[in-house]
């Protein structure tokens, strides 16, 4: 499914908040390797840095210090156009709330990352109702979020994120908002995804979730104190 | 992102919160209709002056006045130059003469003479006398036109016993809605006191006495001269020259017979002698009287002249060759330029309005986007996540914003549109009834309906262009925890 093999590499990332006159390292000098098609869970307590970690790997957020290599580009250099083209064709992100637009159908908010990459309006839908399909919805592509459960919103949130073919999934607390039979559905549903060869990098606080994942990567006060596979 | 859907985006956005919309494009409306309305009513009335004196050759015609250095075409027109006229100016009389080398001048075509001094009180129609605007008379040489809504005009082969009347008598006489049984009556014109032309019946002095006064007099009875009336015209038409758009007009042969003033004159000599008979009885000697004829047009000169150029681009030059000969002069063009900036000026002042209201209009669409991206900050974080650049971002609001102008100006323009269709026949009712024969003159030009929409979808996308900054400007991580 992926068109790029991405390995992911963070060398002495730093990420500082300055906070009022405090200085907060949100991240501390983290070294970190995930290979393609890895499935990650990372894992802390909240304020950890764990979120961050995972906005930095997205390209959404840019470390202080420090670089990040995704297929060979550092992340830390690139400006806005590239960052934002790199999230549009690599990363498929998955959030707690979903973040669905209420006024869409699930058909237009899966079609939502493929607008940006100038796909025609035929070729979007055609896409869109394949992944939806993907994901069991196919019957509910002109239902809006409202209409639909909670599993069935973040199936919906699965969908839009598969639909770009990402080579890394980021989904933060994914299960958040569900209940534990939703919850696992889900989680099936993406370790079903990685298992295609998709990298999952799921971040979690739910052990029962974090030790489906091949590896476990756990952030306290931001600063890698462990891994385990 | 395609064009189009950065379109659809918008207008989807748009439809989101239909009544904050629809708010914001009325605020436009507003702004789009009254610009519509006070610009398309400034051009569309400077449009039908302009129409109206190139319809009737005015823009190819130079007014004449004996006041020396005059080049003021509405003054000239308006106060129809006059033989005694002059102020404190110097004063060259409209003579014969001058109309040969003016008609001898490059690009003069012809030269219509007018007088409007002539000398009466009032029109006599059925026994009743009515008070006169005015009694004109000029060169039936198509210069100087006469507006004929019944009947005809004055033409070259009239000498005298006809007239023309403005149609403001024949309403008067109960001709309202039939001009044309009026043609053919009789009329009487009222002369004033001192009258002494052509029809007068002027009393030779009693001889009795050596010290009688030479008649007329102003107490004279006023002398009644009929005429036919051979056409109606319509009122504020012809004139020209003349000064007098609400004249009776006359041949101006006829005229030149009435601006005659005849009076008894004491022979030289006739007096101060005696009469003395065979049986050397003398008597002083009788005073002996001659009619003496003189002619106020040949002695003064005429009212005005009105000039014909060949072609409308030489009657300033024209003017100026005229002037140069000691005379007034002034071509319509610099009177037509002048009240065409005076429309530019009102146009300016009414679009400046318009324009105040479109600038309110701006600020509610500054409003408008701010608050949507205080309300889609999340969407924008989403947007951000999934591949948007800032810079899509900051297109999607500016064309969002650009779509809400764009909708109140074509909603503006539709209603001013409206309006329009509504006044013209309105307009047309009152252009009817001062016989002015055109209609539909408030006309909706394309340029204002693409400057109107591009206005108002230019000052949309620039009211969106700071709330495009702000929603460009998050922070997409901030932006996706935000409630």
């Amino acid at each position: 499914m992926a068109d790029v093999e991405a390995v992911i590499q963070l060398k002495n990332v730093t990420k500082t908040y300055h906070l009022g006159g405090e200085t907060l390292n949100a991240l501390d000098n983290v070294n970190l390797t995930i290979q393609p098609g890895d499935f990650v869970a990372i894992t802390g307590p909240s304020g950890s840095g764990k979120s961050t970690l995972a906005n930095i790997i997205g390209g959404l957020d840019k470390p202080t210090s420090g670089n990040v290599i995704v297929d060979g580009s550092d992340l830390a250099e690139l400006h806005d156009a590239k960052l934002s083209a790199y999230r549009n064709k690599h990363i498929g992100f998955v959030f707690q709330s979903f973040n669905l637009q209420a006024t869409n159908t699930a058909l237009e908010n899966v079609s939502l990352p493929l607008v940006f990459q100038r796909m025609g309006s035929k070729a979007r839908k055609a896409r869109g109702v394949e992944v939806l399909q993907a994901v069991g919805l196919g019957d509910r592509i002109k239902f809006k979020p409202t209409q639909l459960s909670g599993g069935q919103r973040q199936r919906v949130a699965i969908a839009r994120a598969l639909a770009i073919k990402p080579s890394i999934i980021l989904a933060d607390e994914p299960t958040g908002n569900l209940d534990s039979a939703r919850g696992q559905e889900i989680i099936k549903l993406l370790h079903d995804l990685n298992k295609q060869g998709i990298t999952l990098i799921i971040i979690t606080h739910d052990l029962s979730i974090a030790r489906q994942a091949g590896r476990i990567v756990e952030i306290r006060d931001g600063k890698l104190v462990e891994r385990r596979a | 992102m395609k064009t189009i859907d950065y379109i659809r985006m918008a207008f989807r956005n748009i439809w989101r919160s239909k009544l904050r919309s629809a708010l914001t494009i009325f605020a436009v409306v507003i702004g789009a209709t009254s610009v519509t309305i006070m610009l398309t009513l400034v051009f569309s009335i400077k449009g039908f002056f302009t129409q109206q004196f190139e319809a009737n050759g005015t823009l190819q015609q130079v007014a004449v006045s004996p006041q020396s250095g005059v080049s003021d075409y509405n003054s000239i027109s308006n106060n129809g130059g006059g033989q005694g006229n002059c102020g404190a100016g110097t004063c060259t009389k409209l003579t014969d003469a001058l109309v040969t080398k003016i008609t001898a001048l490059p690009h003069v075509v012809g030269v219509a003479r007018a007088t409007s001094s002539l000398p009466f009180a009032a029109i006599v129609f059925s026994g009743k006398p009515y008070t006169l605007q005015g009694v004109a008379a000029y060169d039936a040489n198509g210069i100087i036109t006469n507006n004929i809504v019944a009947g005809r005009d004055i033409n070259a082969t009239d000498q005298s016993g006809v007239v023309t009347v403005p149609s403001i008598y024949a309403d008067k006489w109960g001709y309202k809605n039939n001009y044309k049984a009026l043609v053919g009556q009789q009329i009487e014109l009222e002369t004033q006191g001192f009258y002494s032309g052509v029809g007068a019946t002027i009393q030779k002095p009693n001889t009795s006495g050596p010290n009688n006064p030479p008649s007329p007099s102003n107490q004279q009875a006023p002398t009644y001269i009929k005429a036919t009336v051979v056409g109606i015209s319509s009122n504020g038409g012809g004139g020209g020259g003349g000064g007098q758009s609400n004249a009776v007009r006359v041949p101006l042969p006829w005229a030149r017979l009435m601006e005659e003033q005849q009076m008894y004159q004491q022979t030289p000599g006739s007096q101060g002698g005696q009469n003395c008979g065979s049986r050397g009885q003398c008597q002083p000697a009788q005073p002996q009287f001659t009619l003496v004829v003189t002619n106020n047009l040949a002695q003064n000169g005429y009212d005005a002249l009105t000039v014909k150029v060949d072609s409308a681009t030489n009657a300033n030059g024209v003017a100026s060759s005229i002037r140069k000969l000691g005379v007034g002069a002034a071509s319509a063009q610099s009177f037509i330029k002048s009240q065409l900036a005076i429309f530019n000026v009102i146009g300016l002042v009414l679009g400046g309005i318009g324009g105040i209201a479109l600038a309110v209009a701006a600020v509610g669409v500054v409003n408008t986007m701010v608050m949507a991206i205080l309300e889609r900050t999340r969407e924008i974080g989403v947007m951000r996540a999934v591949g948007a650049k800032r810079s899509t971002v900051s297109r999607l609001f500016t064309i969002e914003a650009s779509v809400l102008g764009f909708l109140g100006g074509v909603i503006g323009l539709l209603i001013g549109y409206v309006l329009i269709l509504i006044a013209n026949p309105i307009i047309n009712k009152q252009l009817k009834l001062n016989s002015i024969h055109t209609s539909n003159i408030i006309n909706l030009p394309i340029w204002l309906i693409l400057s109107v929409i591009g206005v108002t979808t230019l000052i949309g996308m620039l009211a969106g262009l700071y709330p495009a900054r702000r929603a460009a400007k998050l922070d997409p991580v901030e932006a996706l925890h935000y409630e």
